[in-house]
């Protein structure tokens, strides 16, 4: 219980972050997504069970929280947990690019469960256009931002376990 | 043998109960879609408790927002003033805490200026302590709630113009969607006297920060530069805000219809401070009162009068 406050504290810190000061260095709106890195990081840290159980907090924090649309979040945050919990045991947690990379990969899977479900509830966008304006500012702020939340989410690992 | 098969049994009721999650989500997201399902009480719970927070790390990331734009300010002007940099640096450090104020003071000086001329509404000055960073809807938090009279599907402005309006008020901070949000729609006119052609502004998914004026006929008299207001229709938006000016038009796909793309009269960038209508009502035009005539001419108009009504 002790462990999932302090996890739960970390991710409403990270995402009044998130939602407060990181609008201020947005571009054109867009700014980065550290709920989503978080998700990342925590599954690959504690496998995809828990990975899951992150996504589904966090992507419920959000829709909750910012009013979009209802579910979206929850869905696309539980299945990138899930499946980067899936190669937790195969990768070197401390590497310097795997939080880089996996965010691209998630990013990119982010964008497009989003994408479907709003094709599938009805909404037109040019999609070209789309993933010029929207997707590749976006992809470069998670890219930056990937590796100080993956070792942010380590030091509270090492935190949490420390606490046991 | 048996633990494993029991390990197998297990392993394989959590891979159904996953699968029933992910299934029983992608069915909640299409009823939330279709407004079909709302989570209201635990979207007030969560604002409740976030709010707060939100607010005093909005003030702070303001502060440090104003200071790192300072030394930007400062850095572009180091080669001009390399002589006088250090007086420069000491003397802005010292008015930091008042041009703070000071620039606090002119942004709620014209939103007051807005309320005394706006006579026809009721506006309630509110903060902006969030935003969301949600790539297809834009929303903003503000720190007024049901507390301050705030209800859902009242307007939110600036004295620029248009904001959106809010979607859910909570006890004490409302979420405000934007009326770039692809899911707002704002009934709208021309402001042109010899246009006044009405059009529906939309959120655009393919330029977040550009909003679309739809259903306009392609015969219509719309040109670059013509200013949006909103129309009254509807209900939400009061009749005669300003929402932006065309920046392009372009023919719709259907062939029937054209749109223009509009360039909002509030930089959404630079949102900090905004007013909530609570309240409108229908501006009472002023009595016609007649000019002071010039003296020696009265009888010469009475007499117009009289021709003009008939009288011999």
């Amino acid at each position: 219980m002790r462990r999932f406050g302090l996890w739960a504290s970390f991710a409403a810190g990270l995402y009044v972050l998130q939602t407060s000061i990181l609008p201020l260095t947005a571009y054109h709106g867009i700014s980065p997504n550290l709920m989503l890195l978080l998700t990342v990081s925590f599954s690959f840290l504690r496998g995809k069970r828990l990975g899951v159980l992150m996504g589904f907090c966090v992507g419920l924090l959000q829709d909750l929280a910012t009013g979009t649309f209802f579910g979206v979040d929850v869905f696309s945050c539980m299945a990138i947990g899930y499946v980067c919990g899936k190669f937790s045991d195969q990768v070197f947690k401390d590497q310097f690019f795997l939080p880089l990379t996996v965010s691209v990969f998630a990013t990119v899977a982010h964008y497009f469960i989003l994408a479907s479900f709003m094709f599938l509830l009805g909404y037109r966008f040019p999609f070209i256009t789309h993933l010029q304006n929207v997707f590749l500012p976006m992809l470069c702020y998670q890219f930056v931002c990937a590796y100080p939340v993956h070792k942010a989410a380590c030091w509270m690992d090492q935190y949490v376990k420390g606490k046991q | 043998m048996s633990k494993r098969i029991r390990r197998d049994k297990s392993s394989n009721r959590k891979s159904w109960v996953l699968a029933v999650v992910f299934a029983s989500i992608f069915c909640l997201v299409f009823l939330a879609g279709k407004g079909h399902f709302e989570a209201y009480l635990s979207n007030q719970a969560v604002s409740l408790v976030l709010s707060p927070f939100q607010q005093a790390v909005s003030w702070v990331g303001s502060q440090v927002n104003y200071v790192t734009s300072n030394i930007w300010e400062i850095a572009t002007e180091h080669q001009q003033n390399k002589m006088l940099r250090n007086e420069v640096e000491q003397l802005r450090a010292q008015n930091l805490q008042a041009s703070e104020y000071a620039a606090e003071n002119e942004r709620l000086r014209a939103l007051l200026g807005y309320k005394q001329s706006a006579t026809q509404f009721d506006l309630m000055a509110a903060r902006v302590i969030g935003r969301e960073s949600a790539t297809w809807s834009s929303m903003i938090v503000i720190n007024r709630g049901t507390v301050d009279g705030i209800q859902e599907n009242m307007a939110v402005v600036t004295e620029k113009g248009l904001v959106g309006h809010v979607t859910e008020a909570g006890v004490n901070s409302s979420k405000v969607q934007l009326i770039m949000d692809p899911r707002s729609s704002v009934g709208t006119l021309v402001q042109r006297p010899q246009s006044r052609v009405t059009g529906i502004v939309e959120g655009d998914m393919g330029n977040p920060t550009m909003p679309r004026m739809v259903n306009i006929p392609k015969n219509a008299d719309v040109v670059e530069g013509d200013v949006i207001v909103t129309s009254g229709f509807g209900g939400v938006y009061p009749k005669g805000i300003i929402v932006g000016t065309v920046s392009s038009l372009g023919n719709d796909p259907g062939g029937l219809l054209k749109y223009g793309v509009i360039e909002p009269s509030v930089n959404f960038q630079k949102l900090e401070d905004v007013a909530v209508i609570v309240k409108s009502r229908e501006i009472v035009p002023a009595p016609l009162v007649s000019p002071a005539q010039t003296p020696g001419t009265e009888s010469g108009s009475a007499e117009n009068s009289r021709t003009a009504g008939g009288t011999p």
